[in-house]
């Protein structure tokens, strides 16, 4: 209980006493995880879209490919990047082993087909004749694909916030791509295991409540525009 | 004859399984209120869709303010933006009813200050003031048919697709919202397609009347035409006639046709001192106002609200009615706030009557029974 007690309290004071490594690891997991979750919302949120909007010879196998990419095993991502950026793989000639970039490559291999998932399952359970009711208002197709995205705006948040916090927990494949590397590819879930390895568990707590603190925040944010509710002014407005 | 915004000619659809729509012709006027009425499954809905262009026809011709609208090089959206639809369900947004109202004229780029005096007075008369900031999950289904009707006429579009939008509303809140609709319709004198199976509806709003039944029109006309003289007996029965009898004219004289039809009726009255009984196969002679020849199979169409009850006793003489016939009642039943008395007096004949004749005339199951039909109440038409 005491050890508990002195990480909480470790952790106030690397959050407060400008500990420099620190800042450094907690903004280079915001940096890392931010760019992760907003490309995988672009890919997953797009390949969602068009396969819960269209019908097409084959869309059920994509489905299902899609399905087995959320469960897929970060550390099954991890080593395919790895092999991928490794100095002799296919990919080597980028130099990116061991970079932010193939930390973010690795996270976004992850989060994408979780996006795209919840992303599916929210277009497939809107109302198709919604599509219908939209395009008989005199939509655009874009208008219509517009009208459709704020139709499934609550799993959309959902599917954002299962991407992040997909990601942000993540270790294997960060570790396996970016090495751990002090001042350099060094984030949160990392530096954790390095703590727990040097059995300094006092900091390893701590960069686990500093984690927690940034993972609630970051969801509470993206709760908050999720469900926010529909202004009332419009009555005022017009009586 | 008004202009007509909407002239469909020939237009064919045809669906995988069988089902089709052949639309021989069908026009909407101006202003005026043409309701479509047939069975569930007939293809109403299906020729909204085709009307507004959220189907492709496989073939034919839809003339919408003068020009053809199939054609190829034809902006769909303009076409689309020039009519509004409301569909058996509300379809309403996930987002305020407020928003839900404006969608359309956001879809526009017309700012809404353009519409403040039709949006006032579609939210004063279908009462949507204090609904205005609510999220549609939380209303009733009536409340969200009311906001999806404000949603389509604040567009103010030159042809009103409504259909089946009571469809899905208790009676009572119905007959409600059907009248305000009327109300609406008629203060704003918008062209309108009305789609029904309630034939009660379709005769408050109608100004003309098309029945369609399996993809087909089987009559389209004005609404009394409709009504007082369907072509045939699967319209004569969906606008309410409820006894229909095969005969041949005997003579005609002065467009009053003698017509003789064969009785068949399998009871026997067990008073042997009138004439409630008929020999099956026996002619039976009932008078009609026809232009018609002699020879002619036709069928007869007889509306329950024509026939009149009188007890055997009293003198027919006492009636202007050419057709007076006795029989047997078979059975009384309740159609809402009339009673269905269907009388065998050689053929089966219905007539609506009230409670209260009942008792006045004591009407039973097994009584003799009058019957007068005047000669200008029979509809005639080719078997």
């Amino acid at each position: 209980m005491e050890l508990i007690w002195e990480g909480i309290k470790q952790a106030f004071i690397l959050l407060f006493s400008g500990n420099r490594e620190v800042y450094e690891i907690v903004l280079l997991t915001i940096r890392v995880s931010g760019t992760a979750v907003i490309i995988s919302m672009v890919i997953g949120m797009s390949v969602g879209l068009a396969v819960g909007l269209n019908n097409f010879k084959g869309k059920r196998f994509v489905i299902a490919i899609i399905n087995t990419g959320m469960g897929l095993p970060p550390v099954a991502v991890g080593l395919i990047v790895c092999v991928l950026l490794w100095r002799s793989g296919p990919l080597g000639l980028l130099g990116l082993i061991y970079t932010p970039t193939a930390m973010i490559i690795a996270q976004v291999l992850i989060a994408s087909p979780i996006v795209a998932g919840i992303t599916l399952a929210a277009v497939q359970q809107i109302n198709p004749k919604l599509k219908l009711q939209a395009l008989s208002l005199g939509a655009s197709g874009w208008q219509v694909l517009w009208i459709i995205i704020r139709e499934a705006k609550l799993p959309a948040f959902a599917a954002v916030m299962a991407g992040f916090g997909g990601i942000i927990s993540e270790v294997g494949a960060v570790m396996m791509v970016g090495g751990n590397i002090k001042g350099q590819t060094r984030v949160l879930t990392t530096a954790t295991v390095q703590m727990v390895r040097m059995g300094q568990l006092e900091i390893a707590i701590a960069l686990v409540i500093i984690l927690l603190i940034l993972a609630f925040s970051v969801n509470l944010i993206l709760t908050l525009i999720q469900q926010k509710e529909n202004k009332t002014w419009a009555q005022r407005f017009w009586r | 004859m008004g202009t007509e915004i909407l002239e469909i000619k020939n237009l064919e659809k045809k669906y995988p399984g069988g089902f089709g729509l052949k639309i021989d012709y069908l026009s909407v006027k101006e202003n005026k209120i043409l309701v479509m009425i047939g069975p569930n499954g007939s293809g109403k809905s299906t020729l909204i869709r085709l009307i507004n262009l959220l189907e492709e026809p496989d073939s034919g011709i839809i003339i919408f303010n003068g020009s053809n609208m199939l054609g190829e090089k034809v902006d769909r959206i303009k076409i689309r933006k020039s009519m509004s639809v409301v569909f058996q369900e509300p379809l309403l947004f996930s987002t305020s009813v407020y928003n839900n109202i404006l969608m359309g004229l956001n879809i526009r780029k017309i700012k809404v200050q353009q519409r403040k005096e039709t949006f006032n007075f579609l939210i004063e008369k279908l009462k949507l003031d204090k609904l205005l900031g609510r999220n549609p999950k939380s209303l009733s289904g009536g409340e969200q048919q009311r906001a999806a009707l404000a949603r389509a006429l604040i567009l103010e579009p030159k042809l009103l697709l409504l259909d089946e939008p009571l469809a899905n509303i208790d009676p009572v809140l119905r007959e409600e919202l059907r009248s305000d609709i009327f109300d609406i319709l008629k203060s704003i004198g918008r062209s309108t397609i009305y789609v029904t199976h309630d034939r009660n509806e379709a005769m408050i709003i109608a100004d003309d009347i098309a029945v369609i039944n399996e993809g087909k029109v089987e009559q389209f006309g004005k609404k009394d035409e409709i009504f007082r003289k369907p072509t045939s007996g699967f319209v004569a029965k969906f606008v309410g006639v409820e006894t229909l009898v095969e005969g041949i004219i005997f003579e005609c004289r002065d467009n009053v046709c003698r017509i003789m039809i064969k009785a068949n009726n399998k009871r026997q009255s067990t008073d042997i001192t009138d004439n409630a009984g008929y020999r099956n196969g026996q002619n039976i002679e009932i008078f009609v106002v026809a232009d018609a020849k002699p020879g002619e199979e036709v069928t007869l169409a007889i509306r329950p609200e024509d026939v009149t009850l009188y007890n055997v006793h009293m003198p027919h003489e006492m009636s202007s009615a050419m057709n007076s016939f006795t029989g047997v009642i078979i059975d009384i039943r309740d159609v809402g706030i009339f009673k269905k008395v269907e009388i065998d007096c050689g053929f089966k004949l219905v007539s609506f009557v009230t409670q209260n004749s009942i008792e006045r005339l004591g009407l039973a199951e097994g009584k003799n029974i009058t019957a007068s039909i005047k000669a200008s109440s029979v509809h005639l038409f080719k078997s």
